[in-house]
């Protein structure tokens, strides 16, 4: 498989919270061949994105759906219930960058730490769903999470079930970065430190010209591209423009967002290898 | 005529009403994990005219005596995601989502219910639970539950805090269209009656039958009036289940089928989950083991002796007083009959005064909203009941309720 460009934009304006503005914005984004849309950003929280998301998810058909995650004001049972909630909505297609936002030093990667352990309480083989033995699951493959950090202790399992893609995508932002291993996704400025993740996405300017972050994913140096929206609906046609190519003359865009991007659950949930298998209704 | 129109919810969480529903031929438990099953249903209940689609909540995962139940449908995503979502695939229908009060902070629940409101066009309702199950605490951090008057003080400031938020969000941003969401309750017990009495625009409740659903509107209309507030301006909105057949007798055969689907083992889960007491290693044949359970019940031990007695008392066995127990489950109104039979008692309960209107728990997912949908609600309309086209765009228009006031102190 050729190495996909990944092509990936925020948006944080509080207009975006009403129908008549977002609707419009996720098309765009979508026509404009984005893989991912991250909601929201550190130090500007206008809306809940995880409530936004889920709007989203019936809306869209292939935009990989990011959730900016406050590890101060928001509960990893919540999160993880929600998150499980949007991957299952958008036949796998989520992600989550929490942010610390002043939250006391190592609360974000507790966050994760946490969600983490209350999704890997479900198999990803649990559902049997056998309407003529009787069973709608195996009990074998549920446990307790007992999730314990300096700042959330979770017993878990959380009670939704374990994402189609076994963990959302962590994004991790190297503005705000967190000290997590196995991240899927760096958002970095040139001259920032890269946070250690699978695929790394330089931040540029809607604006910018193609030629030179071209010739640097060409060389292996990164994996695609962030933009940080502040006007989306005139940016994301020229994004779209200048850079969509590469994405729209990929072979396949079947798939959750994981098989799509060639990124692999993290080995850290190793002892439930995939995401979730819903059977076939009996 | 407007005064005598119902007012319909659709209680539409998880696989159906009756613990074997998921079993049913005409459900479809896989479903309830894709956006199709969610706008089917959501496009379904718009159809029907609800005022609103109700979903539930728990914040623990099923189990009881630290086991997971195998026969049961389980898995409950999250309410306030399933609504948001259903919100973009429909115009008119209201989402009430269940959220807690002891394991929410205020600016929790302000943002979250802030972003749907704006983002459903004004179409969003609180049903306000203080949270009842021991087993939810651990996954909060903590031992056990606070107690439940504790549970309900701090509900009230809870509620105070997060108005005060959405006035606040109102004033920066777009604006709420209906200011903060519809407040709902759903409770039984004196506190928490006087908590609806305060605060709730509309309440969710079980009554098995007319006279309970009287007693429970009067006893809370005179509450309400008490705290000064308008009666009429709080919609009571009590469970009613339905199995429905061309005559009475396909009816009765329709519920058996359903029953039926049930073996020993489930019915016996279903009470294990409702006591919170495993059961499971007991021989159905056997006696009923009270011991154990009073012994082992994370529920109140008088109520749950003062049930299970009478039973005792007779010699029933285990097996058959679980297979009755999920018979009738959680206390509502379970209507066998046909479509027009239906109609009438809806009518009747309304204008006895028995409720306001009615939150429908399908039987079982989705075949059994179909069937109200396309079998009685017509006749509702045909009788000048039930609206045929929505007032406004809002729930609280939706419901006839004034503007917002303010929550009484
Ligand atoms: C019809 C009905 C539905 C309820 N649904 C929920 C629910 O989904 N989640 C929940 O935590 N509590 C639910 N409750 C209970 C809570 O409203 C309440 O916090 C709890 O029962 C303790 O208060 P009470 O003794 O006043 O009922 C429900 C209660 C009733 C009567």
């Amino acid at each position: 498989m050729t190495r996909p460009f990944i092509l990936s934009a925020s948006i944080a304006e509080v207009a975006f919270a009403v129908p008549e503005s977002a609707a419009p914005i996720l098309y765009a984004a979508e026509a404009a061949g984005l893989d991912l849309l991250v909601m929201g950003r550190s130090g500007a929280r206008p809306f809940d994105a995880q409530v936004l998301l889920a709007w989203a998810a019936p809306l869209t058909s292939r935009l990989g759906l990011v959730a900016t995650v406050p590890a101060s004001n928001a509960h990893p049972f919540h999160v993880a219930r929600a998150l499980s909630a949007i991957d299952f909505l958008s036949a796998g297609r989520t992600g989550w960058s929490v942010v610390s936002e002043g939250a006391p030093q190592g609360m974000g990667e507790d966050m994760v730490g946490a969600a983490r352990a209350l999704w890997d309480g479900w198999g990803s083989d649990t559902l049997i769903l056998d309407k003529a033995s009787g069973r709608y699951l195996d009990a074998s493959k549920v446990s307790a999470s007992n999730y314990e950090g300096a700042f959330f202790k979770v017993a878990g399992p959380v009670n939704a079930m374990r994402p189609l893609l076994g963990h959302p995508l962590l994004v991790v932002d190297g503005d705000d970065p967190l000290a997590v291993a196995d991240a899927d996704i760096a958002l970095f400025a040139d001259g920032q430190p890269v946070p250690p993740a699978s695929k790394r996405l330089l931040k540029v300017a809607p604006d910018a010209d193609p030629a030179e972050p071209m010739a640097r994913f060409e060389a292996g140096e990164i994996d695609g591209l962030h933009f940080t929206l502040t006007d989306a609906l005139s940016q994301l046609p020229v994004i779209g423009a200048r850079f969509g190519a590469p994405v729209s003359a990929r072979p396949s865009e079947s798939g959750d967002l994981r098989a799509r991007l060639g990124l692999p659950i993290p080995s850290t949930a190793s002892n439930q290898p995939g995401g979730a298998v819903i059977p076939e209704n009996a | 005529m407007m005064d005598k129109q119902i007012h319909l919810w659709a209680f539409l969480q998880g696989i159906g009403f009756f613990p074997s529903g998921w079993m049913h031929e005409r459900a479809n438990p896989a479903g309830v994990f894709s956006m199709d099953y969610y706008a089917r249903v959501a496009k379904l209940a718009e159809q029907g005219m609800f005022d609103a689609i109700v979903f539930g909540d728990q914040l623990q995962s099923r189990g009881a005596g630290g086991r997971t139940p195998e026969r049961m449908a389980m898995p409950t995503l999250d309410p306030v995601s399933l609504l948001t979502a259903m919100a973009a695939v429909t115009k008119h229908v209201g989402l009430v989502a269940t959220v807690s009060t002891t394991y929410n902070t205020p600016e929790m629940l302000a943002e979250r219910f802030g972003t749907m409101e704006r983002i459903s066009g004004g179409r969003a309702g609180w049903n306000i639970v203080t949270t009842a199950h021991p087993d939810t605490a651990p996954n909060f951090g903590e031992d056990d539950l606070p107690p439940k008057d504790e549970r309900y003080r701090h509900a009230k400031e809870v509620v105070a805090k997060a108005c005060e938020l959405w006035a606040a969000m109102d004033r920066e941003g777009p604006l709420l269209p209906q200011g903060r969401p519809v407040l709902v309750q759903a409770g039984q017990s004196p506190d928490g009656r006087d908590f609806a009495a305060r605060t709730a625009e509309a309440i969710f409740c079980p009554a098995a039958n007319i006279e309970a659903g009287v007693d429970f509107r009067s006893d809370l209309r005179t509450r309400i009036a008490a705290v000064g507030r308008d009666p009429d301006g709080v919609r009571i909105m009590p469970g009613l289940s339905c199995v429905l057949g061309g005559t009475e007798e396909e009816a009765r055969a329709n519920h058996l089928a359903i029953l039926d689907l049930a073996d020993d083992a489930l019915a016996i889960e279903y009470l294990s989950e409702s006591l919170g007491c495993d059961l499971t290693a007991f021989d159905p044949a056997g006696a009923i083991p009270v011991d154990t359970i009073l012994d082992r019940t994370i529920l109140p031990k008088a109520d749950i002796a003062r049930a299970i007695t009478p039973a005792q008392e007779k010699g029933t066995p285990l097996g058959d007083f679980a297979a009755n127990f999920m018979r009738h489950p959680r206390g509502h109104n379970v209507f066998l009959g046909t479509p027009e039979q239906m109609a009438d008692m809806m009518i009747a309960w309304r204008d006895a005064g028995a409720c306001d209107g009615f939150t429908l728990q399908p039987s079982y997912m989705p075949g059994g909203l179909e069937d109200f949908v396309e079998q009685v609600v017509p006749l509702l309309q045909q009788r000048g009941r039930l609206r045929t086209e929505y007032p406004g765009s809002t729930l609280r228009e939706t419901l006839g309720l004034p503007a917002r006031e303010a929550v009484a102190a």
